[in-house]
């Protein structure tokens, strides 16, 4: 940050504070104490009700503040105690303040409002800022919402600093896999869930989860894949806090490949190539000794990290403010050098009451964000990872040899050098897009990825009466984002060498905005409480564009030097410009809400949204939901006992739309440009224009139905629980649709094409006790799904799916009756272990079923029972979608000590471990080869290695490749002191708390890649994920 | 002031109003940057643009990784698949083995072919209404027509039983379609370009139109068309016009053998003498951009990358230098080898890295089936390799569809291998690599055209064409009765009328 931009900063802050006047009527002090220890509770917050009026209780449990004339209650909270309201006009108050065991009094935040969660009748779980404030942040929240709620499937997409997680709200709800992330709301703003990362975790004052349609169809469109609701913090009136949270230390892999080492690759690669009719390649394997520990060299066990978050907040009876900055810099373990992640930003919460009827407010943040990307993750086609994993084990590191280095490959100009002045090794054994890793790394210094978001909302609130809210509010989201990126001139090897250097430059911009206008009516009537809410809404996205240039041959060949200022000629510079298409949609939305004595509950909604992805004759879709509740718990006929204090069923059915998926203007048909060619002997290409597809004027809302049953309970004193069971219909998925390559169009035309079902069951359960000093909590959530592909609008009841692998093409296939994208491919039924096996497998005729096979080789099922073995014995071998997840969170606190323990997990889905690169021959191996069947009884399970497959033993897709994506895995350890008020008092502090945590400790697991956690719309096809890290993290919390 | 609150309310509700009046205009949105298709072709420039994009698929012969050229190379004798491994490129290697099946091939060579009848059948539906010049406009008819036929002649010679499709097909028709027989799909070629012929240029100024269709591009194509439809009499006048009436001497466009063999595959010898009708490519795409490659708007020749060896490292100055980086594809079998060993054609067909590497002069790593013989007609000079942007993407050699040597050898066998003229037609080819005469004969026409040809992606069809190929790809795992044509790509049985050629079923 500059100096300017602290002035302004500055600046902004005296303004507020200067505006901050009250004038008293009435002085009123007392104190706060626990009801049960009778020790006093320090920070709790005394409000004065339905006003700003707010302070906070010392150390000693004291406090003062200043009543309004009139009559008014005083509310008195605080973390994990149930709310008191007094009545202040005693004077000197004595507050007793018992500790809270269920949560059913904790107010929610639902679509455009909030709502008190025991009169809640959908599927909404609740993350407090108080669950978050010991987890370590990462820079992302997501990461902190897992394993938190249930329902809500939660993965990494990558251990690379700054990757984002893929959420899944109750599963795949579409095809297309943006559209299955949920719609992140943020203080009332609409944001992509790409651009979530500019929050402060401990920003956040709570997450909201709406999963179910009754809780989501206020936000209609989008809604279908779940909706999150982040709310920041506002100040509060009284006193002015200072908070830092801050944390530093240190990450590793928490696991590497057993790869082959030189010796045992050279004696595979000796039995490979002789079984395959060649000669032993490799004369004395025992002589290569260990060779080079290629992920050695790749993995950095001291990666640090920092995260320092700063806040400072508080205000009059006028106005508060919030306002905080961070700083997080995060290092990779993979690559170090070109793996990094650095954060700053600045969040600004404000909220000033004009007079007794208007208020406003805004929330304004910017993010600046720079990473370091490897280039590659999960991609087999080179990169660290895929270097490490696939480079023979013989070729040096560094070749220091003389004799090899005066001859080629060392001979090129341009090879890399180490620190020592020697050039990294070069392989002749491994080619295509492999390299020495090392030497990579210094080829790619100088790129990065930077963005720049700017996020705010400003909005007015109008109560002429006590009970109608008028509300407008404006929001917006300016993104800047890009990368820069320099290549030299270098020679990694024959296949993969630059000989003209060139600096690259690629920015983007985006706007979003949206306004939306409100109205609520609140009336009580006797028991009657009615609450009504109208609104309006225009959403406008994706206003931008992206350019590219890049510059080639310039006069300096580093990073550090390189510049666009050099001047360069036309035919030295490439460049690419584009415009984004607009995104529009006009919702109208509505909301009743009722209940009877709080006891019977309803609610009502329907919106109405209109989006420019369709015609004018589907260009509107209607999105109504209702649910009830029964809050039994209340009846008379209660009983009064000590195993269910409190009992709330509910229920609810409702539809949301989506319009995601297809490409804009889907409906008209279009001629559009790209179909070029070549003319003259100048080399000068000619635009070419086409029909791209066939328009489908038919186009509409893909809709998500769903009916959810649920209850809430406090049983036996101490325990919550939550139970949800849903059915969640996806019809008229949008997808492009695969037609008939004869018509002879090059982009599929956009249809809705299928339908799809998840069905689940969600359970919450908490455990909160005091037990003598010590105050103990458990939560748990466990989550079952099961997903279900019921319709596909195809003369074929399959499509093919989207997730290839390598040579083997597609490897998953969506069909009616399976789950979304399965495994599809062969069944393998052992190995065959002599000739005789072979000439034992036989059709009915007699004939050979596998007439080519040899002893080692795999035997497939022949399921079609034909008697050969062909495309038609394929079948289904498992899902990549978990069919269970689950999360724990224990805490325990002792006098000062704390001690939390977190772990989560999934189970029933299966992965694709491809970490191996099929087409490259000699390709390293790991030690399960070693394993592998070598003669009559050796394995049934790993096939012979020879160089012609002509079984297709690892050609050909097989259950062979797929592995158990089970896993548990301890997330947190964390142990925390927090120092008595005497020390801190001393120091003029209101909290100062001390933690050491590790992150990532264990994980139990089968699965024989790095890391079980698979997000992205990879399908779970691993080809070499970046792994997480397990880390060891100190960090302090302080209060003034 | 309750009443003032109502007036505020009632305004406030009266804009949320308006504003969902509007909301219609609202979220309709005009597309930029493309045009609606039903105003599109309305003047000679728009025509021309429709004309581009019907050429665009020319590029199939070279351009992408499933071109014609190294994939029909690899299922006749005198190719191998190659590449870096079994599995790299699942349909030419299992073309190549002849276990091809309707998943394993690859759909482009189907759907590409069809891309451009589609862009061709739009043209032409749409031309009649264009306000443009009357001759120009016959001139595009005839070209679109050309392309057309071109198109079909791939497709039924590669799969036999296709549709015959000359509109662009309706949304409501898209699964009503059905294969019709493969004479009438000749027939259809026949005809269009027959009535092409008269609509095209005699020659076009090559810097400007160079790659455009001309008369003579499309009697050679038409006559080529007639053989394999075994109709030599009618190929003979055709074919007799594009070879000029004196072999070896120029024809009446100017078209004449190169003096020099190895000059053909030199980059910079865009549209010579001897080409009849090439296909172009460009080094100006500068594509960096992978997911394009193969694509429309890919202009590059991607056989060039394909064909050379793996990670080629001179050990000397004398070794020859060409671009190192190529990916091993399409190895000359050992047989065809020792075949051509001896023919002065050999040192430009075949480049010996098995013998270099013998000599200690460089080495290289072995793709898949090495023998060490690479295709040198397409293995670019490090001179090809663009200056800018990836160099697997940029190489701008052009590649043949049709030349003079060709249709010299086409016309001798349409007239039955028989008489002076076709002798004179053999020995016109033979002497321009300094061979002598041998009497003309079948069996000599086949093998001038092996050597002569040599992978440039005509030997599997004319092993077909002659009856030979059971005998010459027994030991490639031919089925004859089967392997003489592809299996129709299994996308395009999915919910349609088609029925899959025999034996793939």
């Amino acid at each position: 940050m500059s100096k300017n931009d602290c002035k302004l900063c500055g600046l902004i802050l005296l303004l507020l504070l200067t505006s901050l006047g009250s004038f008293a009527q009435q002085i009123v002090t007392g104190m706060v104490r626990g009801a049960n220890d009778s020790l006093p509770v320090v920070a709790a917050t005394v409000t004065v009700k339905g006003t700003n009026i707010a302070t906070v209780s010392d150390i000693k449990g004291n406090f003062t503040i200043t009543v309004p004339s009139g009559k008014h209650l005083l509310v008195v909270s605080s973390v994990g105690f149930t709310d008191v309201e007094v009545d202040p006009s005693s004077g000197n108050l004595n507050v007793l303040l018992s500790e809270s065991t269920t949560s059913l009094n904790d107010v929610v935040v639902v679509g455009y409002g909030t709502q008190k969660k025991s009169v809640v009748t959908g599927a909404i779980s609740s993350v407090k800022a108080k669950d978050l404030e010991n987890v370590p942040s990462s820079g992302r929240i997501e990461q902190a919402l897992q394993g938190r709620v249930s329902g809500v499937t939660i993965a990494q997409n990558a251990g690379q600093p700054g990757s984002n997680a893929t959420i899944r709200v109750r599963g795949i709800t579409t095809f297309d896999d943006a559209g299955n992330n949920p719609l992140w709301v943020i203080d009332g703003i609409v944001v992509d869930a790409g651009g979530i990362g500019y929050i402060n975790q401990s920003d956040i004052e709570s997450i909201e989860v709406l999963k179910d349609a009754t809780s989501a169809a206020i936000y209609g469109t989008r809604a279908a894949s779940g909706v999150i609701l982040v709310t920041t913090k506002k100040g509060r009136a009284g006193k002015i806090s200072f908070s830092y949270n801050g944390l530093y230390g240190t990450s590793a892999p928490a696991k590497k490949l057993d790869l082959l080492n030189a010796t045992e690759y050279a004696t595979l690669m000796n039995e490979r190539s002789v079984a395959g009719g060649g000669d032993i390649v490799y004369s004395d394997p025992a002589s290569l000794g260990n060779g080079t520990d290629w992920q050695a060299q790749i993995f950095n066990d001291d990666a640090r990290r920092s995260d320092n978050e700063f806040s400072i907040s508080g205000g009059g009876d006028k106005s508060t403010f919030y306002l905080s900055f961070g700083l997080l810099n995060q290092q990779g373990i993979v690559s170090t050098d070109i793996s990094q992640y650095d954060r700053k930003n600045i969040r600004l919460n404000s909220t000033h009451k004009i007079n007794k009827f208007f208020t406003f407010g805004e929330t304004v943040g910017y993010a600046h964000a720079k990473s370091i990307g490897l280039g590659n993750t999960n991609s087999e086609y080179g990169g660290p990872l895929s270097s490490a994993i696939n480079l023979d084990p013989i070729t040096p590191l560094i070749e220091t040899d003389s004799a090899v280095l005066k001859q080629a490959p060392y001979l090129n100009n341009a090879v890399i050098l180490a620190p020592n002045g020697y050039p990294y090794g070069i392989s002749t054994i491994v080619g295509q897009e492999m390299s020495n890793p090392k030497a990579y790394e210094q080829t790619r210094l100088g790129n990065y990825n930077w963005s720049d978001d700017f996020v705010g909302n400003a909005y007015l609130e109008i109560k002429p009466t006590q009970n109608i809210t008028i509300r407008s509010s404006i929001g917006g989201k300016l993104a800047y984002w890009g990368s820069q990126g320099f290549t030299p001139v270098y020679y990694l090897s024959p296949t993969i060498n630059v000989t003209q250097n060139n600096l690259s430059r690629n920015s983007n911009k985006v706007f979003y905005w949206n306004i939306e206008n409100t109205i609520q009516y609140s009336k009580i009537i006797d028991d009657h409480n009615f609450s009504i809410l109208l609104g309006q809404g225009a959403y406008v996205d994706n206003i931008g564009g992206s350019s590219t240039v890049t510059v080639f041959n310039l006069p300096v060949n580093n990073y550090q030097d390189a510049s666009f200022n050099f001047p360069s000629t036309q035919a030295n510079r490439t460049d690419g410009v584009s415009d984004f298409t607009e995104h529009k949609i006009s919702s109208l939305f509505g909301r009743v809400n009722y209940n009877y004595k709080e006891k019977y509950l309803f609610t009502g909604i329907i919106r109405r949204d209109g989006s420019t992805r369709f015609g004018s004759n589907n260009k509107f879709g209607n999105f109504p939901s209702a649910s009830v509740g029964w809050v039994a718990s209340r009846e008379d006929f209660w009983p009064t006992n000590k195993v269910v204090n409190t009992f709330k069923l509910r229920g609810g059915y409702g539809k949301v739309g989506n319009d995601g998926g297809i490409p804009d203007f889907s409906y008209t048909p279009l001629v559009v440009g790209g179909y070029n060619y070549t003319i003259g002997n100048g080399g000068t290409i000619l635009t070419g224009y086409a029909p791209k597809t066939l328009a489908n004027p038919d186009l509409h809302w893909e809709e998500t139905t769903q009916a959810d049953v649920g209850f809430d309970a406090q049983v036996l004193t101490n325990f919550t629980l939550t139970v949800d069971v849903y059915n969640k219909k996806t019809s008229g998925i949008l997808r492009p649709v695969p037609i008939p390559l004869y018509v002879g169009v090059s982009d599929q035309p956009a249809a809705n094409i299928a339908d799809m079902e998840n069905r689940g069951l969600e359970i919450e359960l908490g455990y909160h006790k005091r037990i003598g000093q010590v105050d103990l909590g458990i939560n748990g959530n466990v989550s079952f799904l099961k997903n279900e592909v019921t319709y596909v609008n195809s003369d074929a009841d399959f499509i093919d799916g989207g997730a290839g692998f390598q040579s083997m093409g597609t490897v998953t296939r969506i069909q009616v009756g399976q789950s979304f994208n399965s495994f599809y491919g062969y069944k393998t039924m052992g190995i065959f272990q002599t000739q005789a096996d072979v000439n034992a497998y036989v059709n009915k005729d007699g004939g050979l079923i596998q007439p080519n096979a040899k002893p080692g080789d795999f035997r497939w099922a022949d399921l079609n029972g034909d008697g050969t073995i062909s495309e038609d014995d394929k079948t289904f071998l498992g899902s990549n979608i978990p069919k269970e997840t689950f999360g724990l969170t224990v805490t325990a606190a002792y006098k000062g000590f704390d001690v939390m323990i977190f772990g989560q997990g999934a189970a029933g889905n299966k992965i694709f471990q491809g970490l191996r690169r099929l087409d490259i021959a000699n390709a390293n191996y790991q030690t399960k080869a070693l394993d592998r069947w070598a003669g009559p009884g050796t394995s049934n399970d790993f096939p012979r290695l020879t160089s012609s497959d002509d079984n297709g033993n690892f050609q050909k897709m097989s259950d062979f490749y797929l592995e158990s994506g089970d896993y548990l895995r301890l997330k947190l350890l964390q142990l925390g002191y927090t120092f008595n008020n005497n020390f801190l008092s001393r120091i003029g502090c209101t909290k100062l708390r001390l933690y050491v945590t590790g992150e990532n400790l264990v994980t139990l697991t089968n699965y024989t890649g790095y890391d079980p956690e698979i997000g992205g719309g990879v399908f779970g096809i691993d080809k070499g994920y970046y792994p997480q890290a397990r880390s060891f993290l100190v960090g302090a919390q302080i209060q003034f | 002031m309750k009443k003032a609150h109502s007036i505020k309310l009632i305004s406030l509700a009266a804009i949320v109003l308006l504003f969902a009046a509007c909301s219609k205009s609202f979220v309709d949105i005009d597309p930029q940057g493309v045009f609606a298709a039903d105003t599109y072709y309305k003047d000679q420039q728009q025509a021309f643009t429709g004309l581009v994009a019907t050429y665009d698929i020319m590029r199939k012969n070279s351009g992408g990784f499933e071109n014609m050229i190294t994939f029909m190379n690899a299922g006749s004798d005198d190719n191998y698949a190659g590449g870096g491994g079994e599995s790299d490129g699942v349909g030419i290697q299992s073309f190549s083995n002849h276990t091809v099946n309707a998943e394993t091939m690859p759909g482009s060579y189907w759907g590409d072919h069809y891309q451009g009848i589609f862009r061709a059948n739009t043209l032409l539906q749409k031309l009649p209404n264009t306000q443009m010049d009357e001759n120009l406009k016959a001139r595009f008819v005839g070209e679109a027509k050309a392309l057309r036929a071109i198109y079909y002649f791939n497709l039924v010679r590669m799969f036999k039983n296709i549709p015959l499709i000359l509109e662009p097909v309706e949304t409501s028709d898209i699964y009503n379609i059905k294969q019709t027989s493969s004479d009438s799909i000749y027939n259809q070629i026949e005809k269009d370009l027959t009535e092409a012929i008269p609509a095209l240029p005699a020659t076009v100024p090559l810097p400007t139109e160079g790659g455009r269709i001309t008369k003579v591009a499309a009697e050679a194509m038409l006559g080529k068309v007639y053989i394999y439809d075994n109709k030599p009499q009618l190929a003979v006048p055709l074919l007799a016009d594009v070879n000029g009436s004196t072999p070896g001497q120029p024809n009446a466009y100017g078209n004449s053998l190169l003096t020099n063999f190895k000059d053909l595959w030199v980059f910079t010898n865009k549209f010579n003498s001897e080409s009849i009708l090439e296909v172009t490519h460009s080094n100006q795409v500068f594509l960096g951009d992978w997911s394009l490659w193969g694509s429309s708007s890919d202009e590059s020749n991607t056989v060039d990358q394909m064909v050379g060896p793996r990670s080629y490292t001179r050990l000397s100055p004398d070794a020859p230098d060409i671009y190192p980086a190529g990916w091993s594809f399409n190895v000359f079998t050992q047989d065809f080898y020792d075949a051509i060993k001896n023919d002065p054609r050999f040192s430009a067909t075949v480049f010996d890295a098995k013998a270099l590497e013998d000599a200690g002069l460089i080495t290289y790593v072995y793709g898949y089936q090495n023998t060490g013989y690479f295709l040198n007609k397409f293995i670019p000079m490090p001179s090809d390799k663009a200056t800018v942007g990836s160099a697997e993407l940029n190489f701008q050699g052009d590649s043949y569809v049709i030349r003079l040597a060709d249709t010299y050898l086409l016309e001798a066998e349409a007239l039955g291998a028989s008489g002076p003229r076709a002798q004179a037609l053999l020995d016109a080819v033979r002497a321009r690599v300094g061979l002598p005469s041998v009497p003309v004969s079948m069996n000599a026409i086949k093998n001038e055209r092996r050597f002569e040809l040599a992978g440039e992606g005509h030997r599997f069809f004319d092993l077909v064409r002659w009856g030979d190929a059971a005998t010459k790809l027994a030991n490639r795992g031919f089925t004859a009765g089967k392997s003489e044509i592809l299996p129709i790509p299994a996308s395009e049985l999915k919910g349609t009328l088609l029925v899959q050629n025999p034996g793939y079923e």
